[in-house]
């Protein structure tokens, strides 16, 4: 490998014409081999490969305070308490509330076996009730022990479930505050 | 019988193949690379389906810290000088040659603002390991630095894009005031910066 170029000294062959020595064209690239690997190493060490990906959000502009806006009905929507300890209370408000209403609230978590199959359920039970086009209407609303994890999970399940129609809102309807009581966590 | 003869050969093999391949690798990396920014905090991005890659400039990136702190960053070393130069106006604190050209070299930063002259006088290496306290945001009518920066940060750059990068437990609570903030701004749209699905999470 580490060969040298020892050039023959001229004068040995003494009275012979003094020729230009042919010398070897052939250079030792294991050193410059070496620093290339070397290089690469540290470049492919100090890049960033793999990109991070961004999730677009759109708020709606806020609006006046006299602006009133249409009410939805409540059967078309579902509510996303987001908890703490990564649960979700989920609950469909009744559109229209008397003594005796019922209100249905169970806690799932943000798997493919939780919250998904809540959205989905809602999604049929919205279109068996009213129209095949019509869309459900999810109300994210995030309590103030949940994460940031949780709200990125919970846009993540809208963008899988194909949900168009959400908004993420602050728990202020009257029956947040009693499912907040019941829960025992705070609203602010 | 006679002895075979093992021919003896060179070890020397012809490197020249490998030093094409080696010098080809490297370029490409020289050219696709670009280096990991200075982190300020450790932040630890949560996972999404989300497929669309980050945009390459006019960025404004608000990092979230996992106890609420905020801190912001520009990628445009001109728009920064231009952040300081409103700064300077809005805030009359005088910034000299050296100061402007630690402030064009950073990052990331999340402070009060008349701290910054102070935090810029330290020396590169001092500045890149010593805490900072986050950004003053006081959303109940004090002076709320983060609102003005991100105005003066637009004003700079008419472009400006801004992503939210924030750690998988910083509460919502401290994501909701930053949100709070952009939209008093009128910013309705931004982006969350998570990070690729693998596998089954």
């Amino acid at each position: 490998m580490a060969e040298m170029n020892v050039p023959e000294s001229g004068a040995k062959k003494g009275k012979k014409k003094a020729r230009s020595k042919k010398m070897s064209t052939r250079v030792d690239l294991t050193a410059m081999v070496d620093l290339g690997f070397l290089l690469i190493t540290f470049f492919m060490l100090a890049t960033t490969f793999n990109k991070p990906k961004t999730m677009e959000v759109n708020k709606p502009a806020k609006q006046k305070e006299d602006v009133e806006e249409p009410p939805i009905k409540m059967s078309k929507t579902v509510n996303l308490l987001l908890g703490n300890n990564n649960l979700v209370y989920w609950y469909v408000s009744p559109d229209e509330i008397n003594a005796d209403t019922k209100l249905e609230l169970d806690s799932v978590d943000y798997s493919a076996t939780g919250v998904r199959k809540i959205i989905q359920r809602r999604i049929k039970e919205v279109h068996e009730m009213w129209t095949d086009t019509t869309n459900l209407f999810v109300m994210i609303k995030p309590l103030p022990g949940s994460k940031y994890k949780n709200i990125v999970d919970i846009l993540d399940e809208m963008t899988i479930n194909n949900v168009r129609t959400y908004a993420i809102l602050k728990p202020n309807d009257p029956v947040d505050s009693l499912v907040c009581l019941t829960i025992g966590q705070s609203r602010k | 019988m006679p002895k075979v003869k093992v021919p003896r050969k060179s070890t020397a093999i012809d490197m020249t193949a490998m030093c094409d391949v080696a010098f080809l690798l490297l370029t490409f990396f020289i050219l696709t690379t670009k280096f990991r920014p200075q982190e300020v905090v450790q932040i630890d991005i949560p996972s999404s389906t989300a497929q669309i890659p980050i945009p390459d400039k006019d960025i404004l990136m608000i990092h979230i810290s996992p106890d609420g702190k905020v801190f912001m960053g520009l990628d445009d070393q001109n728009t920064r000088l231009a952040l300081l130069d409103k700064l300077e106006e809005a805030y009359s604190i005088k910034f000299s040659p050296k100061q402007r050209d630690a402030f064009r070299l950073t990052e990331l930063w999340g402070m009060d603002i008349r701290q910054l002259p102070q935090f810029l006088d330290q020396d590169i290496n001092t500045r890149a390991t010593a805490a900072q306290p986050g950004m003053k945001i006081d959303t109940s009518g004090g002076e709320h630095q983060l609102q003005d920066l991100i105005l003066f940060s637009r004003r700079a750059n008419n472009n400006l894009r801004i992503a939210i990068k924030a750690d998988k437990t910083t509460e919502y609570k401290a994501f909701d005031k930053v949100i709070e903030t952009l939209q008093e701004q009128k910013v309705n749209r931004f982006n969350l910066i998570t990070s690729a699905r693998t596998g089954k999470e």
